[in-house]
């Protein structure tokens, strides 16, 4: 079956491809044109300006009606320039924009203003056939195996049904050719229960094993008593660190910005999110809309995405839930640990050179469409590292004089934050 | 060599009376009631089995079902928009100013949770005191107003500006006259908006006044010398500081700045150049200062005018009439030795007078230009504007008042009815006048009988500035918003005159840059950074004295006759309270005072001997009553070295509307106050009487001996000269005995250690509000320290020690002081006692589970959440430093006077854990400053230097007492100071390996100090 549906979507997929591109290629002339002008549209330009709707700077459909060509490439070109010179349209729009002036692009070609020209007369291209395939695409390995699965299923329920079909044929036939059946006498069974049952050795060692059974599983519960591996809160805000840090890259600092400087890797401010999500608002997976979620911190900020303002009073800060919980008794700093340990942290938990340290403790945050805590953050596991890790001392004059000293007891052991204190209680209790 | 000289803590051990005797043999004072739980019917009742089996399933099912709860959901809230200089987790540190003093405020998340002085001040080069310490919680006090008040009601201001302002204007029409009244205001910029005010209501008048008077010599100095100013004395440059009265370490002028002057000639550091400053007190209470005088002899109030003449007669051969002291031959032959001392170190000596008489000033002005102090030791060309009230005002403002000639008064800054001198007189004259406007924070004394009160925020949210030595401006700026509905005095004056800049902050900045940056090269950028700009100081030059002695003589002599009664009383500031403004300070209330270890009281202290002649004891309380009809009932306590004849009370306590905390605690004594010739005179004649009452004093450091043990060890300058181990009992040391000798541990990183100077440590008390502040420890009120559960981490052990009457030589067998019969003969010593960090300590071995454990860099650690308290750690500590958490105080209304509530909690450090019922603490050595230390090195890949860790208590002693740092390190201060030869340890007999080291008090005196010393 399985095989089935790969080769369905590999005859599709070509073919989806091909249909799509011929529908492009067809719907405009220019569409080299429109085509490379998006791309550096989308490089240069959309961080302040969409075609139909006002972000930093004027919405753009039709700016070819309002301003003739010449005009539009001087501007962009150079438009602080053309505010000096006085030229009439651009002081309009200097003032209009509260006299901030437009980014000059002095390397854009003539030709590529002329190709973002050309895509904004062209609008987006729709793209409807393409979500379709994706659809499709998306579609098809799940589908596949919860249909395996179902047919398997079937399969099963159909040889039961037939095995028990022959039987009664079977019985049949022989009743019919006169022979004697015996009915079916669970005796043997019965009596080997009872017997078991009077061994008092079994039931001593069944007893014995069941409790030895439940104690075991008792005390692992509760060892697990308080730790919150896994622990995974509906957030107020459906972020995604799958998105943003896997598929989109950021640097975990870029929003975590506390982490290499303070004991808390801090939450981000909305702020920082809206360095994006004023530009970013998915608008193409809901129809033309804001997506909701990104509707939510416009919402906590007060911030009225039609005039671009924030409205002190609405402002509403987000309540996380927060999924690290250390006790407060547990000093914990980030940085000691992802600026001074990172080698050792790395080494210790064998990180791949790409990953940041932060995967050592928080696991692959790449991948978590909704943030879990992935360490258990108990004692004992803050002790096992504390225990095994290797200090990487190379090129930090801290340890120098400390290594000097350690010389003497250590006889070539590793140098373990253990060996330097890393153990003694009033480091991580005060 | 050994000193084997005796101290006592209290006075039931020095005079060894039959019940101390007896108490002595007992570890507890108050008999265990062991015999009554013995014979309770609760040890002879039988539990039923099903009783038991009932409890037993009952306790079985609660901590199932408490068990079942889930754990708690806990919610993270950043910032919506975070400011770009706050990193959540790191702390921001703000220039500002305290009481003329420039500080840096510790900000975290925006929160202001620590003071610290700020290193680029200049000629403050010293720590902070206790109050500026505790100043932080002052911030988070839920007994200020959250509002604005017109006419008892909470109001907007737009209300209150519509009501002033008409009200202003018919006073105007009216033509009668408009008050601001103020304690010194040394704010060129608040001056400046009062200038503003004046000129556009010309019938203002800006009235100054001091609860704590400095007019006596302010009038002097414009007698003497035509400058109406405090001079800048410089006490580092005095080889011989002769004090009357004044208790410049403590609260006389500038203690703080004193302090650091005055130790610098007498630390181990100078100690080590063979320099040590000589130092005498003449005084009658017990002062902090006199504690520290090398000889301190104890004067009556009556007698300090005889003796200041006796003193100039003998310094320049003069004869006044008036110097007789007879009564007193001690001080009579002190004198001639001072005035021998002083004409030998003529231009290196410094004669101090704590009166505000204007006539004993003057005499004190006389003396100094004969010993040639102007110039060095004494400064008039760069004056302090600290304090520059003037009493007589009160007077005629209260005249003018009653005449009807007032149509408004503005209260800034002060609180008159609560400490004017004629605070009676101005409450009854307030009713007459129809505007009465109070800048306060809270409804206090004054405030209550206001109008209007336009509710003002602490130095922490404001603008403003400060200018206390002429050419030093610091700026104060504020480290939070607004956090109630208030609004800077300043900016109201300027917004009822109408003035065109009302923003103070516009205006402060307008001021900076007009006024004063462009003088000294500096921007306003700078200023916000730097905290101060000074001008380069004048040159001081010498000054000439040419006035007639004898009017000012006899004047001296005749208010001196007058307090010749039966009981002279004399009026001081307390350390902790000060004049009373930062009463409601649970910090300052809980504070031990340094000589008595009294906390939330005032009390009249007495003489051990006069006591006993009078018929009264420790505790009882009596009724104080003055000649001018003013009586309070005060508890008695007994003080050693306060003058017989005398008693002493402090001011600053009694406030009835200070708030939750400082209400009623003690009793107010500004009203015995008197106004003599022209200025208040904090001195009294009054009668005592028994009420009958007893009243137990919530004190400190209680009636326990400390087995005649060698824990302090002191010696004589001229003997440390010769021998710079003598005293310290270095020469003998016992022969160790070690458990633990085969089971060394190494120390190989840091080592950390701490040696305190015992002759610098002046025992102010400042540390211990550090300590407070930085380790969240909480306060737990009068009744929780008369049971001994104060939580200090820190205190200051004062002990008394004292000389044969006769031979002025050390006494020292028990017998001997039995029969001593001058019993105010005493020294003092002041040692700081915290946990010493013993390497074999001896609350470890005993700890059942581990929850105090030794690290390898030399410290005890104290795991809180291990600790199941059982208090075996305590009883087995010989230096009894750890306290135990009885209750939790943060959240217990039986202790709303501190922590019970959010708003206050935010004054918390948040590196630090707030500990739980049930739980032992103790000084961790600012663990939290060390981690922080080590950390902020290994990021920025050095090694640690010394200095980048400096303790809470370190870091505000003015006197540089603290030397904290690594052992290991050989090129380290505090290692440098550990092979001092003075380092001596306490209980070192014991051999538990102490990591703080003490050294030897030092005291200047010789042969003939010691005769006079009494």
């Amino acid at each position: 079956m399985r095989n089935i549906s790969l080769l369905l979507k590999n005859i599709f997929k070509p073919v989806a491809a091909v249909a799509v591109l011929t529908i492009m290629f067809m719907s405009s002339a220019n569409a080299q044109d429109a085509v490379e002008g998006r791309k550096i549209f989308k490089d240069k330009c959309s961080s302040c300006h969409a075609l139909d709707r006002k972000m930093t700077g004027p919405a753009l459909k039709d700016v070819d009606q309002r301003h003739d060509e010449k005009w539009l490439i001087s501007w962009i070109k150079n438009s602080s320039a053309m505010v000096k010179a006085g030229d009439p349209a651009a002081l309009k729009i200097f003032n209009e924009y509260n006299q901030v002036s437009m980014t000059a692009f002095p390397t854009l070609t003539d030709a590529d203003i002329k190709n973002i020209l050309t895509y904004i007369k062209e609008g987006e291209p729709k793209p409807k056939e393409t979500a379709e395939t994706a659809k499709v695409d998306e579609g098809v390995s799940t589908f596949s195996i919860v249909g395996v699965v179902f047919i398997i299923l079937a399969a099963i329920l159909v040889l039961i049904f037939l095995n028990k079909a022959i039987k009664f044929l079977e019985k049949v036939i022989l009743k019919k050719q006169g022979v004697e059946i015996e009915e079916e006498v669970k005796t043997p069974f019965m009596k080997l229960l009872r017997g078991m049952l009077k061994n008092k050795k079994f039931v001593f060692s069944v007893v014995l094993s069941l409790v030895i059974i439940l104690v075991t599983f008792g005390w692992m519960g509760m060892w697990e008593t308080g730790v919150h591996t896994g622990y995974q809160p509906v957030q107020p805000i459906k972020f995604s660190h799958e998105l943003h840090a896997g598929i989109n890259k950021i640097e975990c600092q870029y929003c975590h910005s506390g982490a290499f400087k303070s004991k808390n890797a801090s939450i981000p401010s909305l702020n920082v999110c809206m360095n994006c999500h004023k530009q970013v608002q998915a608008r193409d997976l809901y129809a033309g809309q804001i997506s909701p979620e990104i509707q939510k911190i416009y919402d906590a900020l007060g911030y009225d995405e039609s005039t671009q303002s924030y409205d002190k009073a609405k402002q509403k800060p987000v309540e996380w839930v927060r999924i690290h919980n250390l006790p407060d008794l547990a000093y914990f700093n980030h940085s000691q640990h992802v600026v001074v340990g990172e080698q050792a942290i790395r080494k210790e938990k064998g990180l791949k050179p790409n990953e940041p340290v932060c995967f050592a403790c928080h696991g692959p945050v790449d991948t978590m469409v909704e943030m879990y805590q992935y360490s258990p953050l108990t004692m004992k596991w803050c002790i096992n590292c504390h225990r095994n890790a290797e200090v990487s001392t190379k090129g930090n004059a801290f340890y120098d004089k400390v290594i000097a000293a350690h010389e003497k007891i250590k006889k070539g052991e590793k140098i373990t934050p253990a060996l330097l204190g890393g153990l003694e209680c009033g480091k991580c209790h005060y | 060599m050994e000193s084997n000289k005796k101290y006592w803590k209290g006075l039931d051990e020095y005079k060894n009376t039959p019940d101390f005797v007896e108490n002595n043999k007992n570890e507890f004072v108050e008999p265990l009631p062991i015999e009554e739980v013995l014979n309770e019917a609760g040890l002879n009742t039988v539990t039923p089995r099903r009783d038991f089996l009932k409890a037993l399933g009952f306790g079985l099912g609660a901590v199932s079902l408490a068990a079942c709860q889930p754990a708690p959901v806990t919610k993270s809230v950043p910032y919506l928009i975070k400011p770009e200089e706050v990193v959540p987790g790191l702390p921001n540190y703000y220039v500002s100013t305290f009481n003329g003093q420039s500080i840096l405020v510790k900000t975290r998340e925006g929160r202001p949770i620590k003071i610290e002085a700020n290193p680029n001040a200049g000629i403050f080069n010293c720590g902070t005191d206790a109050q500026a310490q505790a100043s932080v919680l002052d911030l988070y006090d839920v007994s200020k107003l959250k509002t604005p008040v017109l006419d008892e009601e909470e109001t907007t201001w737009a209300n209150l500006d519509n009501y002033v302002k008409t009200e202003l204007n018919k006073v105007q029409a009216s033509g009668k006259k408009i008050k601001i009244v103020s304690s010194t205001v040394n704010s060129p910029s608040t001056k400046a908006v009062i200038a503003d005010f004046i000129s556009h209501f010309p019938n203002t008048k800006h009235i100054q006044y001091d609860a704590i008077s400095y007019t006596g010599i302010l009038k002097a100095n414009e007698n003497s010398f035509g400058k109406a100013v405090l001079p800048k004395y410089n006490f580092d440059k005095a080889d011989l500081i002769v004090s009357f009265g004044a208790d410049f370490l403590g609260t006389w002028i500038s203690g703080e700045e004193f302090t650091a002057q005055y130790t610098a000639n007498r630390n181990h550091k100078s100690l080590e150049k063979g320099k040590m400053s000589r130092h005498f007190q003449f005084e009658t209470g017990m002062s902090l200062t006199g504690t520290n005088a090398d000889t301190r002899i104890t004067i009556k109030l009556s007698e300090q005018g005889p003796a200041l003449i006796a003193l100039y007669n003998a310094v320049t051969g003069n004869n006044l009439s008036g110097g007789n002291l007879s009564n007193n031959s001690n001080a009579e032959k002190a004198l001639k030795l001072v005035a021998q001392e002083l004409l030998q170190n003529k231009g290196k000596s410094l004669v101090v007078c704590g009166s505000n008489d204007v006539s004993t000033q003057t005499l004190v002005n006389a003396i100094n230009v004969a010993i040639s102090s102007y110039g060095s030791t004494i400064d008039l060309d760069n004056a302090c504007l600290k304090y520059s009230g003037n009493d007589a005002e009160l007077t005629s403002l209260v005249k003018e008042m009653n005449a009807g000639e007032v149509g408004a008064v503005f209260f800034l800054n002060s609180n008159p009815v609560y400490d004017a001198v004629n605070a009676k007189q101005l409450e009854t004259a307030l009713s007459k006048v129809s505007l009465k406007v109070s800048f306060s924070d809270r409804l206090d004394e004054t405030a209550d009988l206001c109008n209007v009160v336009a509710s003002t925020p602490t130095y922490l949210e404001s603008w403003g500035d400060a200018n206390i030595y002429e050419g030093y401006f610091s700026i104060v700026q504020p480290t939070i918003n607004l956090v109630f509905d208030s609004r800077q005095a300043e900016q109201s004056l300027l917004i009822w005159s109408g003035a065109s800049v009302t923003d103070y902050y516009q205006y402060v900045r307008n001021n900076w840059e007009k006024n004063i940056l462009p003088f000294v090269g500096k921007t306003w950028d700078n200023v916000l950074q730097l905290g101060v700009v000074t001008a380069s100081p004048k040159v001081a030059k010498a000054y000439a004295f040419n006035l007639s002695l004898t009017t000012v003589a006899s004047s001296v002599a005749s208010s001196s006759n007058s307090l010749k009664k039966d009981i002279e009383l004399q009026l001081f500031e307390s350390i902790p309270m000060r004049d009373g403004k930062s009463a409601n300070n649970a910090f300052l209330q809980e504070l031990p005072d340094p000589v008595s270890k009294i906390t939330w009281d005032n009390y009249i202290a007495i003489a051990p001997k006069f006591a006993e002649k009078l018929g009264y004891k420790e505790f009882d309380v009596l009724t104080v009553k003055a000649d001018n009809g003013y009586s309070v009932d005060l508890p008695l306590l007994i003080q050693p070295g306060q003058a017989i004849g005398t008693v002493s009370i402090a001011v600053g306590y009694g406030r009835t509307k200070a708030g939750k905390v400082g209400n009623n605690v003690g009793k107010n004594a500004f009203p015995f106050t008197r106004m003599v010739n022209g200025t208040v005179q904090f001195t009294s004649t009054v009668t005592l009487s028994q009420t009958g009452r007893k009243e137990e004093l919530a004190q400190t450091q209680t009636h326990y001996s400390f087995e005649g043990r060698n824990i302090i060890r002191e010696t004589t300058f001229n003997d440390f000269k010769k021998d710079p181990a003598a005293g310290s009992g270095n020469h003998h040391k016992h022969k160790v005995y070690d458990l633990w000798s085969t089971d060394k541990h190494d120390k190989p990183g840091n080592d950390w250690v701490m040696a305190i100077d015992l002759n610098a440590c002046t025992g102010c008390g400042a540390c211990i509000v550090a300590c407070n502040v930085e380790n969240n420890i909480p306060v737990v009120g009068k009744e929780e320290v008369r049971r001994r559960r104060e939580m200090h981490w820190l205190r200051i052990d004062r002990y008394y020690s004292f000389n044969d009457e006769k031979t002025g030589e050390d006494v020292t067998k028990e017998t001997e002081i039995a029969h001593m019969s001058n019993l105010d003969n005493v020294s003092v010593v002041h040692q700081p006692m915290l946990c010493q960090h013993c390497d074999h300590a001896p609350c470890e071995t005993v700890c059942p589970v581990l929850a105090t454990v030794h690290s390898s860099d030399g410290l005890n650690h104290m795991a809180y959440n291990r600790c199941v308290g059982t208090r075996y750690c305590a009883n087995n500590c010989p230096y009894k430093v750890r306290r135990f958490n009885w209750f939790n105080y943060w959240n217990d209304s039986r202790f709303d006077n501190y922590l019970n509530n959010e708003f206050t909690q935010l004054v918390l450090n948040p590196d630090v854990t707030t500990r739980f019922r049930g739980v032992m603490e103790k000084c961790s050595m600012c663990i939290q400053r060390i981690q922080a230390g080590k950390l902020k090195a290994k990021i920025e890949k050095r090694p640690l230097k010394d200095g980048d860790i400096k303790m809470a208590c370190q870091q505000v002693c003015s006197a540089n007492a603290i030397i904290f740092g690594d052992k290991n390190d050989p090129e380290s201060e505090v290692s440098k100071a550990m092979k001092s030869e003075r380092i001596y340890y306490v209980l070192e007999e014991i051999n538990v390996e102490p990591g703080i080291g003490y050294m030897t008090k030092v005291r200047n005196i010789d042969s003939t100090t010691k005769e006079v010393h009494a």
